[in-house]
């Protein structure tokens, strides 16, 4: 009996796991998705009204959900504090926060710091620029995980049960 | 070397320093090494403080009144300018990290024509290489130096002005005449304030006045709301050109005074008169020394020879900013006190 719930507690903890990975592969596609959301709204916030971007930032995190809201929403509070923070400095801080609650590849962290380094030092036509070019390259970046998500993520739905229960057999 | 001594016994410098901070909201928009000398080592003089000119690789400058001063390394205030501190690139840039908020986008407007206003009310003046879009001045760049103007509030001031604009509840036209830093803008901004209040004394209830503030500088409207005190019945359009604002503020708003800055130009003319037509007083101020000089330029010598404003005030620096020399009567030009 003891074997039994044993063997269940490693297959479902490993089933588990496995599911998870396979959901982190539908997380990062829907945060790609809506991080070139909120940069819509950031784009209109600077396009139309001229915003300045702590409150910018902050309207864009009201209108987000789940996690994309919390790179706009970190570095909106960082501007907002007024410790002479610069912009970039605040969306980069933002960026290392987002990381940390969804573990996004190397490539696409590369292209939200490396926005932040134009962000707010110059005219509204080169603002405007800079996230036409930032929202391409997550667009490409959301292809490619699409692509990543339908290659691995039935893999690890199963994964992760047949991993357990090849535990369970070597161990038996 | 002179070590500039300002008085430090006048009432309000005797503040606690909380006090003097929260008073003084424009010292969060300097750059970080300005704001500490001014926080640590000027923080008796914060009241005093006129203006704060920042140019790069030149002394920093700073007036008080009709003196102007530096900061020696020993961090104390001096004229001997070779010594004061020198203005780095990086506070120039820092300034304008902070005046923006990060976002020059946001600015654009103000940039071009060489403003922004902070909160608080005041305004810092800037320069730098012009960015021309068909040869006019689409942005600034390179900013190469600033000029914070600190505004000050004087509760009270237009006390002594207010019976000679008034009578039984009548409004006289009303033009300040001084030089530039005599406070004409100060004293139009408590006339506007007591117009729009009321004057329990004079038995003068409040009327609504529609304030074209084209600088920024009367209301200090700092995102949708005024820095200073304008009064309870004023309405502001706030960055306006005068003329235009003043038409749209008779058709929109139905005010009984408009009130604006620094008139002088052709189209102003036209407004002041669509004005009188509606049956709307005015108040506003022009920069000049002497009535003399103010009959000699084109647009206002019409305004004048034709009596348009009953009131003519003239201030100067002599007993202070702010000082009322004389009032005229405009119709007959005839000094009417002192």
């Amino acid at each position: 009996m003891v074997k039994f719930i044993g063997a269940l507690c490693i297959i479902s903890g490993c089933g588990y796991l496995g599911l998870n990975i396979a959901q982190m592969y539908k997380k990062r596609v829907e945060l790609l998705r809506m991080l070139q959301s909120g940069l819509n709204l950031l784009e209109t916030e600077i396009n139309y009204t001229s915003t300045p971007l702590p409150l910018a930032l902050k309207r864009v995190a009201d209108k987000l959900h789940s996690e994309s809201r919390i790179l706009f929403e970190h570095a909106g509070r960082l501007l907002s504090n007024k410790k002479g923070v610069t912009a970039g400095e605040a969306w980069r801080e933002g960026v290392k926060v987002l990381v940390k609650e969804i573990p996004l590849t190397n490539e696409e962290i590369n292209i939200l710091t490396l926005f932040g380094y134009g962000l707010g030092i110059s005219a509204k036509e080169d603002q405007l620029k800079n996230l036409a070019l930032v929202k391409e390259q997550l667009h490409m970046a959301e292809m490619r995980a699409v692509q990543r998500m339908e290659k691995h993520q039935r893999m690890w739905q199963y994964l992760g049960f047949c991993l357990g229960a090849v535990v369970v057999l070597i161990l038996i | 070397m002179t070590t500039i001594t300002i008085s430090k016994e006048n009432k309000v410098t005797k503040m606690i320093s909380s006090e003097v901070f929260e008073s003084n909201t424009w010292l969060q928009a300097l750059p970080n090494n300005i704001r500490h000398l001014m926080e640590h080592n000027l923080k008796f003089y914060l009241q005093n403080i006129e203006e704060i000119r920042m140019r790069i690789q030149r002394p920093l400058l700073i007036r008080m009144g009709l003196k102007e001063v530096t900061v020696d390394p020993d961090r104390k205030l001096t004229n001997d300018y070779g010594r004061g501190y020198l203005v780095r690139r990086e506070d120039i840039e820092q300034g304008m990290e902070i005046l923006s908020q990060s976002s020059l986008y946001a600015w654009e407007d103000e940039l071009k024509n060489g403003y922004l206003t902070i909160p608080g009310g005041h305004r810092v003046g800037i320069v730098g290489k012009g960015v021309l879009d068909k040869g006019r001045i689409k942005t600034l760049k390179e900013i190469s130096g600033l000029n914070y103007r600190i505004g000050r509030e004087v509760p009270g001031c237009a006390d002594k002005l207010l019976p000679s604009l008034i009578n039984e509840g009548h409004i006289y036209n009303t033009l300040i005449i001084s030089p530039p830093q005599c406070g004409k803008t100060t004293l139009l901004r408590d006339v506007v304030r007591q117009l729009s209040d009321g004057i329990p004394r004079l038995h003068f209830s409040g009327v609504n006045v529609g304030l074209v503030d084209e600088r920024s500088e009367i209301a200090g409207m700092y995102q949708g709301q005024p820095q200073f005190f304008i009064g309870l019945r004023t309405d502001v359009l706030d960055a306006c050109p005068k003329a235009q604002g003043m038409m749209m503020l008779i058709r929109s708003m139905s005010p009984r005074v408009v009130a604006t800055d620094e008139i002088g130009r052709e189209e102003d003319i036209e407004a002041l008169y669509q004005a009188l037509q509606a049956g709307v007083n005015v108040i506003t101020t022009v920069h000049g020394h002497s009535l003399k000089e103010l009959q000699e330029r084109p647009v206002l010598k019409e305004l004048l020879r034709w009596g348009y404003f009953e009131r003519l005030v003239f201030l100067s620096r002599r007993r202070g900013v702010g000082t009322i020399e004389a009032v005229w009567d405009g119709k007959t030009l005839e000094r009417m006190s002192s």
